[in-house]
């Protein structure tokens, strides 16, 4: 928990230290909108300006144990508003991205482990490469531009379609799952390729392991020591490396949501930042801490359940 | 150590040489990437221009060559940097555990739990002028290297405690070799095998965070390109010219295969228990 | 096993039906559900409340929901809209509203002088953070109803332009709250006003759904729905757009020469006009640098931009030369004033004159001191800006100069410009129609306003104070006419390119009428906007 407040104090500084305030306008700038000096200070007074970083924290500390988020520096709506209209799209979003990654990366590299240097193993290799190399933003556009544009499959973007309204409760469920499609794949693709590789570099090397041997040795095939024992060991980095993935779930699917124009959490950090916006940025940074946190935790529980050897150190 | 290198680390290095000395030799090489030709824009392939042109006019060859240096310069920066503070810290956490371990771990968390993109933002452009004497290059690097040395501590720390406790350590230990003889000689080899793959990894992830970037508008600023930036101005222009993405997303699709063949091989190279089942 | 066979085969069909059904009611709505014309929105207002925290998305928003005394037509002609009228006098000192009678807000109360007063306090409140109006009542001394129907003004000291900060939208008293609370309060939830469409819902970060007001006293609107869309990503609203998903939209330069280039069956309708926002770049004249204190040196950069040719390549055409910055459509512009050339001889001339002669590796040098220099660009969405920066330095390098770029964040690129902490800074800027350019060039403005470079010209001052307070057109247009000959030898500022918005929409759609504000916030807007769905017709 300590480590949650050190975190958000560190982020109040680095807001405070970069230039450029809340206050004043966006790229746009009219001529005649200026602000009277006495009403910029008001405002500084307002968003607690004048107090220096670790005052403000403070403030923002306090309200905080009385459970109160603040009001957003953008739009004065209650951060906890703010965060909270997203939350479930953005923690619905990321889960089901993990999951795929996770459901097709596993098959994947224990398909590969299999056979080491087969010809399976090169393509599926190859194409881990090029899933990898390809930036979101490209695969995003490459998927809207196939699925909807010729195809038309799939929608756009957005949440849900205009006619959604019309629609009942089943229709629009669907069409939610719908829009989630594209976005999903987008999301975990990456992962997907690079815990596949992961896998397959862990099973092969427990392949050669004294448990794996004497498996063998007592006539199992290969399939099943894969299985039986490959699964379990490769589970668990597996699964810590899973856990590490979960702090993206802030600002790591931003691409995503912009190019999906999804209201998400990603894309209210990237505009908060660029705005500011104090208030909500200590929020998300207690959110993304705290998912963290819980994600490291349940990794480790799982780390324990499944190998006794960790238990006992 | 067998008498010939695995396959793959032989082809990987052959192509990570290739890249790298096609980068280094850029400004030999090539034309010049700022050269705008405004009534040469958008041409396809030709003899005058092997790889086209972009929307300006600016040889998309020598673009793809000079970007490479900053692009393989971000990721191979960003790996080193990743590796030098996560292999230490992941060691002296698994083997020695106790109080580095805690040590280690807190600080893990702490970093974890960070917005990465908060500390992208910050040291890109929020940072005091000093800042932007180091190059937009090695800010990006060092951004990744701060956060990517994680996935690595925390494996390697995992394969020192399983190791740790091993039959062939405990062995050595108890023919009298001193604890760190040990970690050197037995532990790491085998612990380092999967890292290496991941490193490998850092090195593709660092090159597309910088693309990340360039799609958010705070990439490395004109004129110098980028395989991130080239990539997205390509979409831009994406039903114009399919080769302003064709060659830079194969340049980076080289690069990260190149990476993993070496971090493979590598891997093969090191681990004494390799070979088949 | 069979069972769950089953049941998956049947889910698996329900989706599929589902999803070909919401892929068949993309096609046109049927005479039973309401005409919905879907706008594109690139980002979520900061506000709802229609008056505070204004920027360009929200007042388009607001002038839609609420009405104000007097608005612009398409030509920026002040017309009188819940004012019935108005009556300077006193040597325009005062002014005098009459409202008009039977304008009501949306919930059916009629509109009077009490909610206008309201809203001008609010407007003036900072907690509010209206930017646009607050500075404009500054003058403002007091505001009195004699009767329900009629608001008198009275200023400090005449001023003609004071009628344009009644374009100040109406709020109603008894519905919204005041100061800090109005941003805050139900109000910005649900805004209800007295304009042509109220209010229905909005979802962050998706839409904003308005409906036609049946009882408007101009006149219902001819469509029955209005909904902005909210796409962060221009490439994701065009394939919308082409897929008859969204209706009207404002394109890049290059996604307008994209779309002129479809299949006709997708093509979506086209126009391009001049909004007042000018593309130009400042020189920091206080002397920390060598270079731009010089005015031969500002006038030789601008000489050495071929920018005709960058406009018709880069920007397909969509642009004109600036000359100052005085937008040409306006009617203070002196269209006599023709463009500096691309002349790059004269350019390296006047850069000799200056001291500044060629040297090692062809980059000018003066007293040892090489001409350097670094151009600071707040980053943007837009990649044009990454084009025109490319562009500068090659063409600067032509003539001897190096330029670097340094990309900043927006708001750090603020700082440093308010800070005057830069050499040259390109950035866009927005006008109203009012010509006192004051705050961009006095002198005092230096640190209050916008004249970051520092100009300090004894005439051009002498001249911006004379314009403010003449109170005759004729003689107001001469003055203003000076001042842009003497702007145009100084070339305190280079105003680059005028680029022209380019809008995409649904050939369907007819009535958009373009002004130099933009087509969203005159007296000719969405009200006007009809829905046409046999094309062969009219």
């Amino acid at each position: 928990m300590l480590t949650l407040f050190f975190v958000t104090l560190v982020v109040c500084c680095l807001i405070r230290l970069a230039p450029g305030e809340p206050l004043g306008a966006g790229p746009e700038e009219e001529i005649g909108m200026r602000v009277s000096a006495a009403a910029r200070a008001e405002l500084r007074a307002l968003y607690h300006l004048d107090q220096p970083p670790h005052r403000q924290y403070g403030l923002w500390l306090s309200d905080l144990l009385r459970g109160d988020l603040g009001r957003s520096f953008h739009d004065r709506r209650p951060v906890a508003e703010r965060i909270g209209e997203r939350l479930g799209v953005t923690v619905a979003l990321n889960v089901l991205s993990l999951l795929l990654a996770l459901a097709v990366a596993l098959p994947l590299g224990l398909l590969a482990a299999l056979r080491p240097g087969s010809t399976f193993d090169r393509l599926a290799g190859g194409a881990s490469y090029l899933l990898y190399a390809v930036p979101v933003f490209w695969a995003g556009l490459l998927l809207q531009i196939v699925c909807y544009g010729r195809l038309d499959w799939l929608p756009l973007a957005g949440l849900r379609s205009p006619e959604s309204e019309y629609l009942g409760p089943a229709g629009r469920f669907l069409d939610l799952a719908a829009h989630f499609v594209l976005p999903v794949l987008c999301l975990s693709y990456g992962s997907l390729a690079y815990l596949s590789r992961f896998v397959r570099a862990t099973l092969i090397e427990n392949a050669a392991g004294e448990s794996w041997r004497a498996a063998r040795a007592r006539g199992l095939s290969l399939a099943s020591v894969l299985v039986r024992h490959g699964l379990r060991q490769a589970g668990v980095p597996l699964l810590t490396l899973a856990s590490l993935l979960l702090p993206g779930l802030v600002g790591g699917s931003v691409i995503v949501e912009t190019v999906f124009a999804i209201p998400g959490l990603g894309r209210l950090f990237v505009e908060s930042a660029f705005q500011r916006d104090m208030p909500v940025l200590l929020g998300l940074t207690l959110l993304s801490g705290a998912a963290t946190l819980l994600g490291i935790l349940l990794a480790d529980l799982a780390y324990a359940v499944v190998d006794p050897r960790v238990r006992r150190a | 150590m067998p008498e010939r290198l695995p396959a793959n680390l032989r082809w990987g290095a052959a192509l990570l040489g290739l890249l790298l000395a096609a980068a280094l030799a850029a400004p030999w090489i090539s034309a010049d990437p700022a050269r705008l030709e405004l009534d040469q824009r958008l041409r396809p392939p030709s003899a005058s221009h092997w790889l086209g042109t972009d929307a300006l006019g600016r040889d998309m060859a020598a673009r793809v060559v000079h970007g490479g240096r900053v692009s393989l310069g971000v990721g191979l920066l960003a790996a080193a940097f990743a590796l030098v503070i996560g292999l230490p810290l992941g060691a002296l956490a698994g083997y020695r555990r106790g109080l580095w371990d805690a040590a280690v771990t807190r600080l893990t968390e702490a970093v974890l739990c960070f917005p990465v993109l908060l500390l992208v933002l910050a040291l890109l452009g929020l940072g005091p002028s000093w800042l932007h004497g180091i190059s937009d290059v090695s800010r990006i690097a060092i951004v990744i290297g701060l956060t990517g040395w994680i996935p690595l501590a925390r494996y390697l720390r995992g394969e020192f405690i399983k190791l740790g406790g091993s039959a062939m350590v405990l062995a050595a230990r108890a023919s009298g070799a001193g604890p760190w003889r040990v970690a050197v000689r037995h532990v790491l080899p085998s612990a380092l095998a999967p890292v290496l793959v991941t490193a490998a990894f850092t090195v593709g992830a660092a090159i597309g965070l910088e693309a990340a970037l360039s799609f958010l508008g705070l990439g490395v600023p004109p004129p110098v390109p980028t395989w991130g930036g080239l990539l997205a101005d390509a979409r831009e222009h994406i039903e114009r010219g399919w080769w302003l993405a064709a060659f830079p997303g194969a340049a980076l699709f080289v690069t990260v295969l190149a990476c993993n063949l070496v971090g493979e091989g590598l891997r093969d190279l090191l681990d004494p228990r390799r070979g088949r089942p | 096993m069979r069972d769950s066979w089953r049941a998956g085969s049947l889910i698996a069909a329900l989706l599929l039906q589902a999803l070909a059904a919401c892929g068949a009611e993309r096609e046109s709505p049927g005479a039973t559900s309401p005409v919905t014309v879907r706008a594109l929105l690139s980002q979520d207002p900061p506000s709802l409340s229609l008056l505070g925290k204004p920027d360009h998305n929200s007042e388009i928003v607001a002038t839609q929901i609420t009405d104000s005394l007097v608005q612009y037509d398409d030509r920026l002609e002040l017309l009188p809209r819940v004012a019935e009228s108005y009556e300077f006098s006193d040597g325009g000192r005062t002014l005098v509203f009459r409202l008009r009678p039977g304008v009501r807000w949306h919930d059916g109360r009629p509109v009077t002088a009490a909610d206008v007063i309201f809203s001008v306090e609010q407007a003036r409140d900072p907690a509010v953070e209206n930017r646009t109006f607050a500075p404009q009542f500054a003058d403002l001394v007091s505001l009195e109803t004699p009767d329900e129907r009629t608001i008198r003004a009275r200023y400090s000291r005449p001023a003609r332009g004071a009628l344009e900060a009644w374009r100040l939208p109406l709020l109603p008293r008894h519905l919204a709250q005041r100061g800090a609370e109005l941003l805050t309060g139900s109000y910005a939830r649900h805004p209800v006003g007295c304009g042509p469409f109220r209010f229905v819902r909005y979802r962050p970060g998706e839409e904003i759904v308005l409906e036609a007001n049946d009882d408007y006293w101009d006149g219902r609107p001819h469509i029955d729905r209005l909904v902005f869309v909210i796409y962060p990503d221009q490439r994701t609203a065009f394939q919308a757009l082409r897929a008859r998903d969204l209706d009207i939209m404002v394109a890049s330069p290059d996604l307008w020469h994209e779309a002129r280039l479809s299949a006709a069956a997708t093509r979506p309708e086209s126009f391009v006009y001049y909004r007042l926002n000018l593309w130009q770049i400042g020189w920091n004249m206080d002397g920390s640098n060598p270079f731009f204190a010089d005015a031969r040196v500002r006038r030789a950069l601008l000489l050495a931009l071929d920018r005709g040719q960058f406009i018709e390549r880069i920007a397909h055409g969509l642009g004109r030369p600036g000359v100052t910055s005085f937008h040409p459509d306006l009617v203070w512009t002196d269209a006599t004033i023709e463009p500096l050339p691309y002349d790059p001889g004269q350019a390296g001339r006047l850069l000799e004159l200056a001291g500044w002669s060629p040297a090692a590796r062809g980059v000018r040098e003066r007293a040892g001191r090489r001409f350097r220099f670094r151009l600071m660009i707040g980053d943007s969405s837009q990649g044009i800006v990454d084009e025109m920066a490319a562009w500068l330095q090659q063409s600067w390098a032509r003539v001897g100069i190096e330029v670097e770029i340094e990309k900043l964040e927006w708001r750090q690129f603020r700082e440093r410009r308010l800070a005057h902490e830069f050499e040259a800074t390109m950035a866009g800027l927005s006008f109203t129609p009012n010509p006192d350019q004051f705050e961009l060039y006095h002198s005092s403005a230096r640190d209050a306003g916008f004249n970051y470079g520092g100009l300090r010209d004894p005439e051009v001052d002498r001249l911006l104070e004379s314009g403010r307070a003449a109170d005759d057109p004729v003689a107001r247009r001469q003055i203003y006419f000076g001042l842009q000959q003497r702007l145009h030898e100084l070339q305190p500022i280079a105003c680059l390119i005028h680029f022209a918005t380019p809008v995409l929409h649904d050939p369907r759609l007819r009535g958009v009428v373009p002004s130099p504000i933009d087509h969203w916030r005159t007296t000719r807007g969405p009200r006007e906007w009809r829905w046409v769905e046999d094309l062969a017709g009219g």
